[in-house]
């Protein structure tokens, strides 16, 4: 919503408000100022009148003028095709810097002299008002030749624009944001009422009749005018380009900004819209179109949808003849409601109707026809033609004793009144403790006792209640949800520290790339309706593919090594959805520098694979095929902890590698939830020395160490404290076998080991691996 | 004597500790030089033996404290030499740290969270996919109402959507547990914009907090944010502008200070001197009807915490903060 400061003031006296308070009141009483921007038309511009006027002996396209600049007359040469004597104009004397930094000097113009330069708009920083040189005209207020242009009140006016909430439809207007602001400055509203002298006008039902259904939950009001000589002021030309807008025929300009004054939804129309052939009469019926809208119509044709639309054919394209003006209201629920069951193709006047324009018809109308009649020479018709509806103002009861507990300070009961009283609000029938509010039709956004407080709070101004610390009874606020959040946190730190960097993506993915990758994704029935974009259209199943992405992006922006890790939702086919936490490394290792000679090894599967239980701790991998296409086959494990399979970890194919411009990656996916987060239980340590014995067998080369494991951990050797592979070789000899060591480490937490109990526990575990393997030593 | 004269110049021309310890040995050993000396004074007649034990003495004693200091001196220059030798360039070494990062949106989460529950509200989380009644409905946001324009809702072929804001954590909270209550509501929400300053995603942190009916008012609303914001941003004014939103009334939207031009008016505070950071307001009582709680009073507010990392860390691209972009993490070691 924009208003401007001399235009607010044709409603209220702000002449002793500085703007800077104005501003602060806006934002304080709810009417958040977006931005402020003041007319600043530079010095030695003055207002003039072009006495003489004629054709440029060497240039077609220039007359030189007599222009009084109110010092004297001076001689300017003029490029415009609209100057002529006897226009008022603007002009920048010797020695003015124009906006874009242009100094006026006397030059010669094919050979003549010019003192000066008659302005356009553009030129003194105004937009666009309209094409050639300014031409003023008493719209403006008064002004003097010789004047300089910024002490003129709409040459030096501030324009406001207000961030209006969805609410304030009563606000939508220059009247109702002065409303507003009577209330909080305490000052009232200037009348400007429009008298008309009734007795000499011909009546509007000599010319037009109106049909109607009943119901309609509508109000409209006519009025006909006989336009004569209707040019849009300049005043208006001026605002309406601050307003930004687009220019049309004088009349429907006029319907703008009457609107945009008075907050009431006008129309015009011509009045021959509405007459059949060879008629005077002309006949409008008001009636319920197929999608159940109120449409103003001829006997074909629609005309306009109240509170929705306007056809083209209906507006007014002549300057002079016969038009109807038209008020409408329909309530804000009604349309909005309507809106909904059936959308229709809808303009500027929806907003407006949608947030609540203004009920007052009259008030509008008589604005409306005030400028027609004050700019032109047209003739008013007598009377109006209506429909209106019956409407009781809503009563809403509030105690003192709750408005005081509500806002938690003490509000005086007279300044509540006031308060009340000058937002247009009834409280004549209130008691001593209790309010009887009557609200306007215009601030339908107030129905109960916590609107009236907000009303209160915001006039009296949040700044002057007092802050006050809150006092509570105690109920437990550590709960399940807070131990997630910690155990998130705590995984996430533990990620950070090891190097790898925190990524957040969106939860939407590219249903086509997921999948191409084999993934799951979300069934077709529980879809998104309206996706984005297409290549955000579904909600992610995985982690893995808004890593990789970012990682392609990472190492082609110069990463040669990028560790990145997420903990965030993913979704199931049933639109399900659970934590996943992702890490991914690739490329090198570390950061290339002197101790690696500038050549760090790649990451490895091991190397992935400490980092990931730096990360979650101790777990056990088992061999394993991805669902999915991302996996290298031969490098790709089931991660277990404690005996559950929390997630899965792999090498990427080689063929995604290349596809993603990427170095050696791995990644793995874990199921939040599974990750243990409990607290840790400390087992006895013995005191006894450690034994330690390597163990060199010959397996097959295909036979995974896992079967290895398995065998040696049923073997349930109590000494046996950890073990671990730590070499393999094979050669020709070997063959398809391969010698593979083993350490063990032995202690007991009784004695120290004897060299006969040692071997006894190495014995059990290679007769076990014989007979359940058929593997031993070579 | 005159030979242990030789041995004074020795000792003093010594270059090494290896040298000084030959001529100790040359000297001190027990076929060394003063032990030749000792020897011989017992050839000398009696009468001069004492006065030659004498001057052997005092040249044992004066050799002994030469070559000590001696040593000392060749130790340090060795000293000195050898870690000489071991210089480094240390210009070669700047800092290279190898520590990943946390996400500063996810660290200005974890630092509004710890506010929070150290001030007793408990942290509760919901579901993304929710459904019109406990994303609008209940929120005092029927089918018509205009406010619904202000969030672009992403909707399921089913009917559910993606949530616009974490509020619907409080109405389920609300229907599930008897006040009083006091929570947030942290997490991701989603709104149908993507430009530069918006993105289909991004997080909020919600609060709410319900007791008996004329307990809670807007002054206890204040206390607690202008506390809350000067804990995250610092010394900075805060001040309260009404608003409007369909769950609360009264509402007001709270500004800062500027934090970049202190209040002087920039290019990020629009020249205004303040930026908008929170909304909040006095739970609407449509709110409380439709979870059936009667008789309480309560406050809410929320937050957007994108804008508070940006605002803070001065981060002024909204879309790379989701794009894994180690660029901008590796600043947040």
């Amino acid at each position: 919503m924009i208003v401007t400061r001399s235009w607010l003031n044709e409603w209220i006296d702000l002449s002793t408000i500085p703007t800077e308070r104005l501003v602060k009141t806006l934002n304080s009483i709810g009417l958040e100022v977006d931005s402020v921007a003041t007319y600043e038309v530079p010095q030695k511009i003055v207002f003039g009148r072009v006495l003489e006027c004629e054709k440029h002996p060497d240039a077609d396209k220039l007359s030189v003028c007599k222009v009084d600049t109110g010092d004297g007359i001076k001689q300017i040469v003029c490029g415009a095709s609209n100057v002529r004597a006897g226009l008022d104009v603007v002009v920048a004397t010797l020695d003015a810097v124009m906006p874009d930094g242009t100094l006026i000097k006397p030059v010669m113009l094919r050979g003549v002299a010019s003192e000066g330069m008659i302005c356009s708009s553009k030129e003194i920083g105004l937009g666009d008002v309209h094409d050639g040189i300014l031409e003023l005209d008493g719209s403006i207020g008064k002004y003097t030749r010789g004047q300089e242009l910024s002490t003129h009140p709409i040459f030096s006016d501030t324009v406001i624009e207000i961030e209006l909430t969805a609410n304030r439809g009563d606000c939508l207007s220059i009247r109702g944001v002065a409303r507003d602001l009577s209330a909080a400055f305490d000052k009232p509203l200037r009348d400007r009422t429009f008298r008309e002298d009734e007795d000499k006008r011909v009546g509007i039902g000599r010319i037009l009749s109106l049909w109607h259904e009943n119901n309609l939950d509508v109000e409209i009001r006519y009025k006909a005018v006989d336009i004569k000589k209707f040019v849009l002021p300049l005043i208006m030309k001026i605002r309406l380009t601050q307003l930004e807008e687009k220019k049309e025929s004088a009349i429907e300009s006029l319907m703008t900004y009457a609107t945009h004054s008075s907050g009431v939804i006008l129309r015009a129309y011509e009045h021959s819209f509405f007459c059949a052939a060879g008629e005077t009469m002309a006949k409008i019926s008001l009636s319920r179109d197929a999608n159940g809208f109120a449409s103003i119509k001829t006997k074909e044709k629609v005309a306009s949808i109240v509170g929705v639309s306007q056809e083209d054919i209906s507006k007014v394209t002549f300057s002079e003849g016969l038009v109807l003006i038209e008020a409408t209201y329909i309530a804000p629920d009604v349309i909005s409601k309507k809106m909904q069951e059936k959308k229709i193709p809808s303009g500027a006047v929806y907003y407006r109707a949608s947030r609540g324009s203004e009920p007052d018809l009259n008030q509008g109308l008589n604005y409306c026809i005030s400028m027609i009649d004050s700019f032109s020479d047209s003739s008013v018709y007598g009377g109006t033609i209506e429909i209106e509806e019956a409407y009781d103002d809503k009563i809403i009861s509030i105690s003192k004793k709750e408005i005081d507990e509500i806002i938690g300070a003490n509000i005086d009961k007279a300044k509540i009144t006031k308060i009340l009283k000058n937002l247009g609000f009834d409280t004549t029938k209130s008691s001593a403790d209790n309010f009887i509010v009557a609200v306007p039709r215009y601030r339908h956004d107030i129905v109960n006792k916590q609107d009236i407080v907000e009303e209160i709070v915001r006039l009296v101004g949040i700044d002057n209640i007092p802050s006050k610390p809150f006092t509570f009874t105690e109920a437990n606020s550590f709960n399940d949800d807070y131990r997630n959040y910690k155990k998130r946190e705590s995984y996430r730190h533990k990620a950070a520290y090891n190097g790898f960097f925190e990524s957040v993506h969106f939860v939407f993915d590219e249903k086509k790339v997921l999948q191409e990758y084999g993934f799951e994704t979300v069934d077709e029935a529980k879809e998104l309706l309206n996706p984005i974009v297409n290549t955000l259209d579904t909600l992610r199943t995985t982690l893995l593919t808004g890593l990789l992405k970012a990682a392609s992006n990472n190492s082609k922006n110069g990463y040669a090594s990028v560790k990145l890790f997420e903990v965030g939702s993913v979704f199931d086919a049933q639109r399900n959805e659970s934590l996943k936490m992702a890490l991914l490394l690739c490329g090198d290792r570390e950061l290339q520098s002197l101790s690696n000679a500038g050549k760090p090894s790649k990451v490895d599967f091991a190397f992935f694979a400490q980092k990931l239980s730096n990360v979650i701790g101790s777990f056990e991998l088992r061999e394993f095929a991805t669902k999915h296409t991302l996996s290298h086959p031969y490098q790709c494990a089931e991660i277990f902890v404690d005996g559950e399979s929390v997630g899965e970890m792999f090498r990427l194919h080689p063929n995604v590698e290349e596809s993603l411009d990427l170095d050696v990656t791995y990644m793995c996916e874990l199921d939040f939830e599974k990750l243990p987060y409990a607290l840790k239980t400390a087992k006895t340590t013995s005191r006894y020395q450690a034994s330690f014995r390597d163990l060199s067998i010959v397996m097959p080369k295909n036979m995974p160490y896992e079967k290895v494991k398995d065998v040696i951990s049923t073997c349930a050797i109590q000494e046996l404290v950890r073990f671990y592979p730590v070499d393999k070789y094979s050669d020709a000899v070997l063959g398809e076998n391969m010698s593979f060591s083993i350490r063990f480490v032995l202690q007991s937490n009784d004695k120290t080991l004897e060299e006969e109990d040692i071997t006894k526990a190495m014995d059990t575990i290679l007769n076990a691996l014989g007979s359940e393997l058929g593997v031993g030593i070579r | 004597m005159s030979l242990l004269k030789q041995w004074y110049d020795a000792i003093q021309e010594a270059q090494s500790v290896d040298k000084i310890e030959e001529i100790r040995i040359s000297v001190f050993g027990k076929k060394g030089v003063l032990a030749a000396e000792f020897a011989r004074m017992k050839e000398a007649p009696d009468e001069e033996k004492s006065k030659i034990a004498q001057e052997l003495n005092v040249h044992k004693n004066t050799l002994m404290n030469e070559l000590t200091a001696r040593k000392i001196v060749l130790q340090t220059l060795e000293l000195q030499e050898k870690m000489r030798a071991e210089a480094i360039d240390v210009t070669m070494f700047n800092s290279s740290s190898e520590a990943g990062a946390l996400h500063p949106v996810m660290q200005t989460m974890d630092r509004i969270v710890e506010y929070f529950s150290s001030m007793n509200f408990a942290v509760k989380t919901g579901t993304m996919v929710e459904d019109d009644f406990n994303n609008f409905e209940a929120l005092n946001l029927p089918k018509y109402h205009p406010a619904r324009d202000m969030q672009d809702t992403f909707y399921f072929k089913d009917e559910m959507l993606l949530r616009t804001h974490t509020s619907p954590v409080q109405i389920r909270t609300m229907m599930s547990s008897k006040p009083p209550i006091r929570m947030i509501a942290p997490g991701a929400v989603f709104r149908r914009d993507y430009d530069i300053t918006h993105t289909p995603m991004f997080h909020q942190v919600e609060g709410l907090l319900v007791d008996k009916e004329g307990k809670v008012s807007f002054a206890n609303l204040k206390f607690i944010l202008e506390d809350f914001l000067k804990y995250m941003f610092g010394d900075v004014q805060v001040r309260f502008r009404p608003s409007f939103f369909p769950f609360t009334e009264p509402s007001a939207e709270v500004d800062i200070s500027c934090v970049f031009c202190k209040g002087e008016g920039c290019r990020v505070c629009s020249k205004t001197g303040w930026l908008e950071v929170l909304g909040c307001g006095i739970v609407d009582p449509n709110v409380f009807a439709a979870v059936k709680y009667e008789n309480v009073s309560g406050y809410a507010f929320g937050l957007g915490v994108e804008r508070f990392a940006m605002l803070i860390h001065q981060i002024g691209d909204l879309r790379s903060l989701f794009e894994g972009d180690i660029k901008l993490l590796e600043q947040f070691r």
